[in-house]
């Protein structure tokens, strides 16, 4: 006779503190999005142009300085340009808390503006305690969904920040869209935001979802979410990590300031 | 007056009768019948309260023949002729001969002669008169030819009712001379217990196979569904109240209640009866055509009359005559409010089947093309018959609790126990009743897309949609309907009075303190309560955006994912498998291997409960006797002066002896 | 001719008796697929048959010239939905098919031109929601379409219920609403980088699928992969396995209401992805491996074996504490049977059909990578139901562990872990890999410049998707959530 109960109750809680300060993310090791020094870029050199596979890396207008257009909404942190830069312009780092409102916050810019004031301000209100999500997958590889249903498990724990994923749209505040959207799955995207009821929020979730990712423009593929929805939150990644989905959700909530302007995460 | 107006009837029902046979002018032959139907009605209405007293006919059989309506005949005659009325007005949409009209006229004759003739030959006369109407009415329609079967089968159960009957009346006659059933009152008294008992055994047999009773309803399903709802109409209305009549008279009038020795009759009354209605709604919910739904419902509905009918008996038995006549009244209650409802819906069958071609229970979005008292009349019959607040069902079957509650007056521990049990079964059979037509007005009526197609005529909706309306008055002006049956209920059961059932506008069972319903005063409140929320949909409907119904992102794809009859009933069908013995049959038509389906057919069965355990037994019996008694066609000259010889001998013997 | 298999070239018309030979022999087929060989107009098509473990794979090679080719699904029933898949791709036509209908493109979906076809341009293909055929149903029967989206974090399909209460009927999945297009992705692109691609066709199964594309390049090339880059992607797949069937038993334990079970046997998945993360800075092991061997090395230290002793110390006792609840056995018992016949027939592979008693493993039938040398326990059930193939995962994570500590002292010593892998022009490559799922094949055709001409991917749940009706139809709804847990599939896998 298994006690189940008895067993949990005895192991305790596997539960991380993280986002509290002392808190373990959990993401020891893992690789984000590759740093660019703009000093190191020489131009005329084309080597991570050559080998990226979702075309993030594009060569600037002649003349402008840096020689390299970084779309950072395309990055699948796969680190061939890493590999290839013979000047070490681009570096390994643990950058994958990307979530950002607005796509142009994902371009490498030299100059940071001040951030504008997030539109977001009146949906938000309501439930910046309490979120409840519908997740769609508009065709994705399932490593989203395997990071997205970590989310659930002991370790990050979901409910103790007050957000929840919900069967039906009915019931949900958040479209959580994984995928570069599908042919197939044009229709049911639009259905389920419009069986949503305001105030309704739409967050794209991983590469495919921002930009189409690797398979961008395919016969059965889109490029991103924003193509059919508005979306509010961009969280690029491949697959994003437990760690930064949550990040972005506590963006997109407004419960911490956005950190990545300009293509970089402030630290 | 009455008589007069009856008379009046009578005469159209055999022109229209006449008519009907040249087959000629079937609209004129429709229109007497429905005259006919009026003038009776009329003058039922007339008899009412006091009766009508017998006039005699000047024709004589074992006695003088006459014909007179007591109260409770003229109440059963008047609520079953306004359906009939209408039902042959509108006709059978079925009918491809001319025996309709004939069959339908002879029917009304007949019905009338049970309710009101008072010699025993002519009754008998008039029950054949109304069996035989019925068959020929249904045979004259365009079924599926196997359904001839059925008929016979009918008839062969009515017959042994009928021999029933005989037996009992010959039986009675043979105690007071004639056949008079002035004297059969007292004849009865003047019976022994045991022979009390056996006599109406035979009379419950030999009515109970009109009305339905256990094991008869088993002929219910196959004849409707080979008839049209006008058929049904006149069978389960005006007929079905006739033949209570008999049964009640008989019962009550013939037998009347010694001390104490009228116990076992009651009580094997009230088991049969509340089996039957059991019996009868669990096979009717599983039925997915209209017919054979609202077929077995009248079964169920005459088990719930007789139930409160036995009841009627026990109290009497014991001495306790208010009682003894809540009971009597209740079943009359019932059975007025369960023609006009049946009647509505029947109609409404004829009307599906008028639009659609079939008379099939199938989610077609059918209330989209009817006209509204359609869809009016349809819900309140259906809500009657489901016994829900406040329609005329939901009076009477509340009554029908009331008395079984009141079993507690009842002395010793067999009487109330007997009575709690009959009204758990009664409680369970209106469960099913719901149920059943949740499916007939949900899945039937109410469910479905609404397809392009012929609309619902007007007149079969606006006919459904009086009846409804009917339905509820009946129920709304109870209080005062119920004044209509005070010297009825007086005259049978001398200390019972109808006034004992309301108090005010307040329907009681007998006293105010045990229980109340009040429909008149629910009619009035209920739209009033419905302010609230209407007025809070208006309020909220401009901020109110529409979406499809969520189906996983894609529409669903056909009719098939919304409920179907048997999705419906397929829970019952599993919970009470003893009963049904359900059986089902899938068969798969392969490409090749049998990896690659392409065709799936499924078959699904309920088997009834005494078709093969007690009829086919019987009818392999009697084949058997057939065969061995084929010797005696053997075509042998010696055989046949055999015979001759033995049966002069016995003659002789008779004679001599 | 493909390198790593033999090549056999037939004509249409003699098929079906070498199929029929085929099987008769006991060999069976794996696969079919068609390409559009570089300067020619018409597709050509290969079929992939194996004769028998430890021999080497045969690759049939057809010719049509654009003719209707003969459908081998009556003799080998799991070729068909190949053959549809080719119909739809590549307007292939083929004889006396019995299950005729879209597969991989929708009922709705109206392609200009063949769309793997080079010479077809095709950008994004016009796209009609249309209902797919099923079989007629006569019957009061009543049909339940659930999805494409479906309750829970989920992959999108839609699935078909043919019912009526709890009985379930007939059962009909339409998968392909996540077909990507995975396999035009290749087309055009240089191998090296392109194995970036191949992690991305399943994500939860990235190791498995960039380790048989690299091995397929490799083997276009023709080049050899030093010994320690050959025993990390033993090390990298079977930390894979782990992971997923971790993720499998607590998915498990969710379809039978074990509440805590389910959040322990995601712990421990949580648990065994940090480890692949501080091994290699990435949870799901992705931008390790390339074609010629591994981008880095990788440091294996005493944390690493500490750790993984503690996962496996908690997942025996996991293990244990379900097998020992009795309402887990209970549903898991008799539920979704799924015959050896029809396992053979419809292409079952990995656990799935080792539980049914077909007794097959790549890794030591046909040995890849480090395999060879490391004698492998292949467990294998015989009553084919969920508890069987529960049972099946459970040992092949101990059959993981002990390869894996096995491994790590052979770690220890330094060595070279690429090589250089460049194919010739026109060279093609087969490479195959046992991934949890089951065993999982690329064909890498190569054009005149070296680049990807055509990659056909096959994926262990693009066959095990195929079985999985046949243990649906006559059971009850209860039990389907249980079953499809019990087949641990990936949609994104099979639809590519």
């Amino acid at each position: 006779m298994v006690m189940w109960s008895w067993f949990g109750l005895h192991r305790g809680k596997a539960t991380t503190g993280w986002p509290r300060p002392g808190g373990d993310d959990g993401q020891a090791g893992v690789l984000g999005m590759p740093r660019f020094d703009p000093q190191c870029c020489r131009t005329g050199c084309r080597e991570c142009i050559a080998v990226c596979p979702s075309a993030a890396l594009r060569p600037a207008p002649p003349g402008s300085e840096p020689p390299l257009r970084i779309d950072y909404g395309r990055c699948l942190g796969c680190q061939l340009c890493v590999e290839a830069c013979p000047e070490g312009a681009l570096s390994p780092s643990g950058d994958w808390a990307f979530g950002v409102t607005r796509r142009e916050d994902l371009q490498w810019q030299r100059a940071v503006e001040s951030s504008a004031g997030q539109a977001l301000g009146q949906r938000v209100a309501a439930l910046r305690r309490s979120l409840h999500i519908r997740h769609l997958d508009a065709g994705s590889c399932n490593g989203c969904e395997s990071e997205l249903q970590a989310l659930s498990n002991p370790f990050y724990n979901l409910h103790r920040l007050g957000i929840f994923f919900t069967a039906s749209p009915r019931f949900a505040d958040l479209l959580l869209v994984t995928g570069p959207v599908t042919a197939p799955m044009r229709e049911p995207l639009r259905t389920t935001y419009q069986a949503m009821p305001e105030p309704r929020l739409v967050m794209a979730s991983g590469t495919c979802a921002v930009s189409g990712g690797a398979v961008a423009g395919s016969y059965n593929s889109g490029c991103g979410v924003d193509q059919w929805l508005p979306v509010d939150l961009y969280l690029p990644g491949c697959p994003p990590n437990p760690a930064a989905l949550i990040e972005g959700l506590l963006v997109l909530l407004e419960r911490i300031p956005q950190r990545v302007k300009g293509g970089r995460l402030e630290r | 007056m009455s008589a007069e107006l009856i008379a009046l009837a009578s005469l159209a029902w055999i022109a229209a009768a006449a008519l009907g046979l040249t087959g000629r002018l079937p609209l004129l032959g429709r229109g007497l019948l429905a005259g006919g139907a009026l003038a009776a009605l009329a003058g039922a209405l007339a008899a009412l309260p006091g009766g009508m007293g017998p006039v005699p006919l000047g024709l004589s059989f074992s006695a003088p023949v006459s014909f007179g309506l007591p109260p409770e005949a003229a109440w059963l005659l008047g609520f079953g002729l306004v359906p009939a009325a209408l039902a042959v007005g509108l006709g059978s949409p079925l009918a491809r001969g001319r025996f309709w009209i004939f069959g339908a006229a002879l029917t009304l004759l007949g019905a009338l002669g049970v309710l009101g003739l008072t010699e025993g030959a002519a009754f008998l006369i008039a029950w054949e008169l109304m069996s035989l109407g019925g068959a020929m009415m249904v045979l004259s329609e365009r079924g599926p030819d196997s359904g001839n079967g059925a008929v016979l089968f009918m008839l062969t159960l009515l017959e042994l009712g009928a021999v029933c009957t005989l037996a009992a009346l010959i039986w009675l006659g043979t105690v007071t001379g004639d056949l008079d059933f002035a004297r059969f009152g007292a004849a009865g008294a003047a019976l022994s217990p045991g022979a009390r008992y056996a006599l109406g055994l035979l009379l419950i047999i030999g009515f109970g196979a009109k009305l339905g009773l256990l094991p008869f309803y088993e002929w219910l399903p196959g004849v409707y569904a080979r008839a049209s709802g006008a058929t049904g109409v006149l069978l389960s209305g005006v007929v079905l109240n006739a033949a209570y009549f008999a049964l009640a008279r008989a019962l009550v009038d013939w037998l009347p209640g010694g001390a104490g020795d009228g116990f076992a009759l009651g009580l094997s009354l009230l088991a049969l009866a509340v089996l039957t209605a059991a019996l009868a709604i669990l096979y009717a919910f599983q039925e997915e055509d209209w017919r054979g739904l609202l077929s077995l419902s009248t079964a169920e509905n005459a088990g719930i009359a007789c139930a409160a009918l036995a009841a009627a008996l026990l109290f009497r038995n014991a001495g306790l005559m208010p009682l003894a006549g809540l009971g009597w009244l209740v079943a009359l209650l019932h059975l007025a409010g369960h023609s006009l409802a049946k009647g509505a819906l029947l109609l409404g069958a004829d009307g599906i089947r008028r639009a659609t071609d079939s008379y099939r229970l199938r989610p077609q979005g059918l209330l989209r093309r009817a006209p509204w008292p359609f869809a009016v009349g349809a819900l309140f019959a259906a809500m009657s018959l489901a016994a829900m607040p406040p329609q005329a069902g939901f009076v009477s079957e509340w009554y029908v609790f009331q008395t079984m509650f009141q079993g507690f007056h009842l002395p010793g521990l067999a009487g109330p126990l007997a009575l709690a049990v009959g009204g758990a079964g009664l409680a369970l059979t209106a469960a099913i009743a719901f149920a059943t037509f949740i499916k007939a007005f949900g899945i039937g009526l109410l469910g479905g897309a609404a397809p392009a197609g012929p609309r619902i005529p007007r007149r079969y909706a606006l006919a459904v949609g009086l009846l409804g309306a009917l339905v509820l008055a009946t129920a709304v002006g109870m209080p005062w309907w119920l004044a209509a049956l005070d010297p009825g209920v007086a005259a049978v059961l001398p200390g019972a009075t109808a006034k004992a059932l309301r108090s005010g506008w307040l329907l009681v069972p007998l006293s105010n303190g045990f229980a109340f319903i009040s429909p008149t005063k629910l009619v009035i409140a209920l739209p009033l309560l419905a302010l609230l929320p209407l007025g809070l949909w208006w309020a909220a409907r401009p901020r109110l955006r529409r979406t499809p119904t969520w189906y996983g992102g894609l529409p669903a794809t056909s009719e098939q994912a919304a409920i179907t009859p048997l999705a419906f009933s397929n829970a019952l069908r599993t919970f009470y498998s003893m009963v049904y013995r359900p059986t089902e049959e899938m068969r798969h038509e392969h490409a090749g291997l049998r990896y690659f389906v392409r065709r799936l057919s499924f078959d699904h069965r309920v088997a009834p409960l005494f078709g093969p355990a007690l009829f086919a037994p019987t009818v392999k019996f009697v084949y058997r006797l057939a065969a061995r008694l084929q010797g005696l066609q053997s075509g042998d000259l010696n055989r046949y002066l055999a015979v001759i010889g033995i049966v002069l001998v016995l003659i002789l013997a008779v004679a001599l002896f | 001719m493909i390198a790593a298999a033999q090549t056999r070239t037939l004509a249409p018309e003699a098929l079906d008796a070498a199929a029929a030979e085929l099987l008769e022999s006991g060999g069976r087929m794996q696969m079919a697929w068609a390409l559009v060989p570089p300067g020619t107009r018409h597709p050509e098509l290969c079929y992939l048959a194996a004769p028998g473990p430890r021999r080497p794979f045969v690759v049939w090679r057809l010719s049509p010239q654009g003719a209707e080719v003969p459908s081998l699904a009556r003799r080998t029933p799991l070729l068909s939905w190949y053959e549809r898949e080719i119909t739809d791709l590549f307007s292939v036509r083929f004889t006396d098919h019995p299950e005729p209908a879209p597969l991989v493109l929708h009922a709705g979906a109206d392609p200009p031109c063949p769309v793997l076809d080079p010479h077809c341009r095709a950008e994004a293909v016009p796209f009609a929601q249309v209902p797919p055929k099923f079989p007629a149903v006569s019957g009061d029967v009543q049909l339940l379409p659930f999805g494409p989206v479906r309750a829970d974090v989920v992959e999108s399909a839609r699935f078909f219920f043919f019912y009526i209460g709890e009985h379930i009927l007939h059962y009909q999945p339409q998968l392909f609403f996540k077909h990507r297009g995975m396999e035009q992705t290749f087309q055009g692109r240089d191998p090296g980088p392109a194995v970036v691609l191949a992690e991305r066709v399943s994500g939860v199964g990235s190791c498995a699928h960039a380790l048989a594309y690299c091995q397929a390049v490799e083997a276009a090339a023709g080049s050899e992969v030093p010994l320690r880059a050959r025993r990390l992607r033993v090390l990298l797949a079977e930390l894979e396995r782990l992971y997923n069937h971790l993720h499998y038993f607590g998915q498990l334990a969710d379809t039978t209401t074990l509440k805590v079970g389910q959040a322990q046997g995601r712990l421990l998945e949580e648990q065994a992805k940090q480890i692949n993360a501080r091994l290699t800075g990435s949870r799901l092991l992705r931008g390790l491996l390339v074609p010629g061997g591994l981008r880095r090395d990788l440091a294996i230290d005493r944390a690493l074996v500490r750790e993984l002793g503690v996962l496996r110390g908690e997942t025996v006792g996991y293990v244990r504490m379900l097998e020992q609840t009795t309402s887990y056995r209970d549903r898991l018992h008799d539920t979704g049977v799924l015959d050896a016949a029809t396992a053979f027939d419809q292409g079952a592979t990995g656990p799935v059909e080792r539980a049914s008693g077909l007794d097959r493993d790549l890794r030591r039938d046909h040995p890849y990578a480090a395999y060879e040398d490391n004698g492998l326990r292949v467990p294998m059930e015989r009553a084919g139901d969920a508890y069987a193939r529960a049972r099946v995962r459970a040992r092949e994570i101990d059959v993981s562990f002990d390869l894996i500590l096995r491994l790590l002292p052979q770690l220890a010593a330094e060595g070279p872990i690429r090589g250089d892998c460049r194919p010739a022009p026109g060279a093609e490559g087969l490479g195959w890999t046992e991934s949890p799922r089951g065993s999982l094949y690329y064909a890498v055709h190569c054009d005149d410049e070296g680049r990807l001409a055509r990659v056909k991917i096959k994926s262990p749940s693009y066959s095990n998707w195929r079985v999985f009706p046949y243990t649906v139809h006559e059971s009850n709804m209860m039990d389907y959530a249980i079953n499809e847990a019990s087949f641990g599939l990936t949609i994104a896998g099979c639809d590519r």
